[in-house]
């Protein structure tokens, strides 16, 4: 995807100062953000301020981190149930919701299985079985248990570790455009062109974004205001590889047994959504799912749309559910 | 007599977080009825919703209230806290309710007195977010409150908690580097240090979100930024500095600013040891560290881990006979006299896998279930606020000041 200034035309009111941009990095991704400021001190504020309040999100979220919470979860919930905070529990509860109405093909303890493949390594390669075996019996949506009136979490087994990689840097944007918020200032935020999001639906207006046609990046299959929306794109192009004709992703779908097999391919799946946490995880899981059954599954999730981007027999097809006309 | 009086007069109280600590201490189900902390909070901006997020993440306590002036905070703060907590706007009607065991002060330093001093007197348990205060006055009051009332204080230097200061502290202490001559402490960023302010916001309101820029209400970078680093100096040295030199100025950020955007200091030490204290805003190379130099060794302290590094040895150099003799030979990384050393130093200390807030919490927490003194309390307090009192007026007057005179203005 990418973000794209158009004329606001007669009644356009929100570009009537400066529109300033800085990328920041964090997350394992540049966050660019767009704002519209009377002075260049102003957006300076601004710009520490978002960036301040990402690395924020990072050092809460990162599993990388030993000091995060997602860290001391990892390290700790197989004990027992424990304590956390409401922001840590609120994305945890939204991460099980979206496993839940998705089959657990969104799933945060998918981290064994990346592992097990070698993504996280750098090094991609089919697992031996036994490797298989032993990821998929840690990793599994089931196995970590919320309880919302202590706000506990707790590990059914040990081994188990949450990985937040496909929500959190959505909601590293959701926390973000609240900061432009509450500052009164108006803005849009890139997050490595795969989770765009603006703060304001007028200045949002002003900006539309075309998803790229995946088998030709140098076209777009169409433009999207993103108008107080976000959006979310997951695709298999920039970390996957291809044995005997067929293409692993990084994105891994821990319901599969490798025996599936698809007369289509899906290249991207877009999800427009009204938080760019809930567009994040649940464009990872269209992408696995796949139209049919990926449509079915976004009943669940009345205020959000999907695109897919297919390869069949016929050549590359795009489907949409609950998409804006 | 409740629970708590009970376990403080059978010492079960202390026996029953050693146990905890076993398995389950981070479940509210082990925290009984009687030991749930209610905690009021006055300040609910940037650091204060980051401490409260903190708090939350200790089984067994609540945020019962919210104050702040500024009505913005308070949606944030119930954000933070999950649920419609009462808020006030006065933060005195919040002291005067019933369901507060502890007040968390994260208010802009100049308030820090008076909101600290009120929650001692009212009888709550009080953690203080640092500095103690901002004039030598209002450590004073602070300190002198919390000995009076007998109420537990806790000041906000969260790395006296991290594991990984204690050890270096611990190893300092028993010589491991020598005899600590010198020390060196960086607070380097590169911004501008503001926050935003919405567009037509009055002078007043900008002063109130930026009030780290303002004399009125801040100490500068000497006590946003270098607290921790004096309290650990201190700490080695035993004392507090007998005399300041510093230097700074509004020198790059000129936009209507009146606290430093760069300060130096030169703290001396009555055993002529010094502190060597940098803060700038054009720069983050070095980061927030400290560097420790020992007659024997080094150690270098971020705010996730320590290094350390051993001095090579020369014939009539400072390194302590009983270094060399307990290590036979030097074995860790070496580096030549005159060059600086770029290798790769020995990290024994694996302590970056706490967040030092967190840990700073639930110490306080512990110490209002287990009626204990804190480590950071109101005389570690005092002695940090007052070394960054003391630079201050150095750095305002641009003299060496003496702590003998910051104390004693009318006799000297």
């Amino acid at each position: 995807m990418a973000a794209q200034q158009t004329d606001p035309g007669n009644g356009g009111s929100a570009l009537v100062e400066k529109t300033h941009q800085r990328t920041h990095h964090a997350m394992g991704t540049c966050f660019t953000l767009y704002v519209d400021c009377a002075s260049e001190a102003q957006a300076q504020s601004c710009f520490q301020s978002v960036f301040e309040e990402i690395d924020r999100v990072e050092a809460t979220f990162s599993r990388f981190r030993p000091a995060s919470e997602i860290s001391r979860i990892n390290r700790e919930a197989a004990e027992g149930p424990m304590v956390t905070d409401p922001e840590v529990f609120r994305l945890l509860a939204t991460a099980m919701d979206v496993s839940r109405k998705t089959g657990g093909v969104f799933d945060m303890t998918v981290g064994r299985l990346t592992e097990a493949w070698g993504f996280q390594a750098g090094c991609p390669a089919i697992p031996d079985a036994e490797t298989l075996t032993a990821a998929r019996a840690e990793a599994g949506w089931e196995l970590v248990e919320l309880d919302p009136a202590w706000r506990t979490v707790e590990f059914l087994r040990p081994g188990v570790a949450l990985d937040p990689g496909g929500i959190a840097k959505g909601y590293a944007v959701d926390c973000a455009l609240d900061v432009l918020r509450t500052a009164g200032i108006p803005g849009l935020l890139d997050a490595g062109s795969s989770s765009i999001a603006a703060s304001d639906e007028a200045f949002g207006n002003t900006w539309t974004v075309g998803i790229a046609n995946p088998a030709d990046t140098t076209k777009e299959l169409c433009r999207v205001r993103v108008s107080g929306r976000a959006l979310s794109t997951s695709g298999s192009k920039e970390q996957s590889f291809t044995r005997a004709g067929r293409v692993y992703s990084h994105l891994i779908d821990p319901t599969a047994r490798g025996d599936e097999n698809s007369e289509q391919e899906v290249l991207q799946a877009t999800v427009l959504a009204p938080s760019s946490m809930l567009a994040d995880a649940l464009s990872t899981a269209m992408f696995l799912l796949g139209p049919e059954r990926g449509g079915k599954a976004l009943k669940g999730f009345p205020e959000c749309a999907a695109l897919w981007v297919c390869r069949g027999s016929e050549g590359i097809s795009w489907l949409a559910e609950q998409w804006p006309k | 007599m409740d629970r708590r009086e009970f376990m403080q007069m059978t010492g079960a109280g202390l026996g029953a977080v050693a146990l905890l600590g076993v398995r389950g201490c981070n479940s509210p189900h082990a925290v009984a009825p009687s030991d749930w902390v209610n905690v009021g909070v006055i300040g609910v901006g940037s650091r204060g919703q980051h401490m409260m997020s903190m708090l939350l993440r200790v089984p067994g306590v609540r945020i019962t209230a919210l104050s702040d002036i500024y009505e913005p905070r308070i949606a944030e703060g119930r954000k933070v806290t999950g649920e419609q907590t009462t808020a006030y706007s006065d933060y005195r009607k919040m002291l005067d309710a019933k369901d507060i065991d502890a007040v968390m002060v994260s208010t802009p330093l100049g308030l820090h007195a008076e909101h600290v001093a009120a929650a001692l007197d009212s009888g709550r348990a009080v953690y203080g977010e640092k500095s103690m205060g901002r004039t030598l006055e209002d450590c004073n009051l602070i300190r002198d409150t919390a000995k009076r009332t007998g109420k537990i204080y806790q000041v906000g230097l969260q790395y006296t908690y991290a594991p990984w200061y204690q050890e270096a502290a611990q190893r300092i202490q028993e010589g491991k580097i020598g005899q600590v001559r010198e020390i060196h402490s960086y607070w380097h960023r590169n911004n501008n240090w503001r926050r935003p302010v919405p567009n037509g916001s009055s002078p007043e309101l900008e002063r109130l979100l930026n009030w780290r820029l303002y004399r009125q209400w801040s100490g500068g970078l000497l006590a946003e930024l270098g607290s921790h680093q004096i309290t650990f100096a201190n700490g080695i040295y035993g004392s507090i500095p007998e005399s300041v030199m510093a230097s700074g100025g509004v020198d790059f950020w000129k936009d209507g600013r009146e606290i430093e955007d760069n300060v130096h200091a030169i703290l001396r030490y009555p055993g002529g040891q010094t502190l060597q204290a940098s803060y700038i805003t054009t720069n983050r190379l070095d980061g927030a560290q400290e560097r420790i130099f020992g007659t024997g060794g080094s150690v270098v302290l971020t705010h996730t881990e320590a290094t350390y590094y051993k001095e090579p040895w020369y014939p009539n150099s400072a390194i302590p006979p009983e270094i060399t003799i307990e290590h036979k030979l030097i074995t860790g990384p070496t580096y030549s006299a005159e060059q600086p050393y770029h290798g790769k130093g020995d990290i024994p200390s694996k302590g970056s896998a706490s967040d030092a807030d967190l840990l700073a919490l639930k110490e306080f927490i512990s110490c209002i279930r287990t009626h204990r003194k804190p480590v950071a309390d109101e005389n570690l307090g005092w002695n940090q606020a007052v070394t960054v009192a003391l630079c201050n007026q150095a750095l305002a007057e641009g003299r060496k000041v003496t702590l003998k005179e910051f104390l004693e203005p009318a006799k000297s």
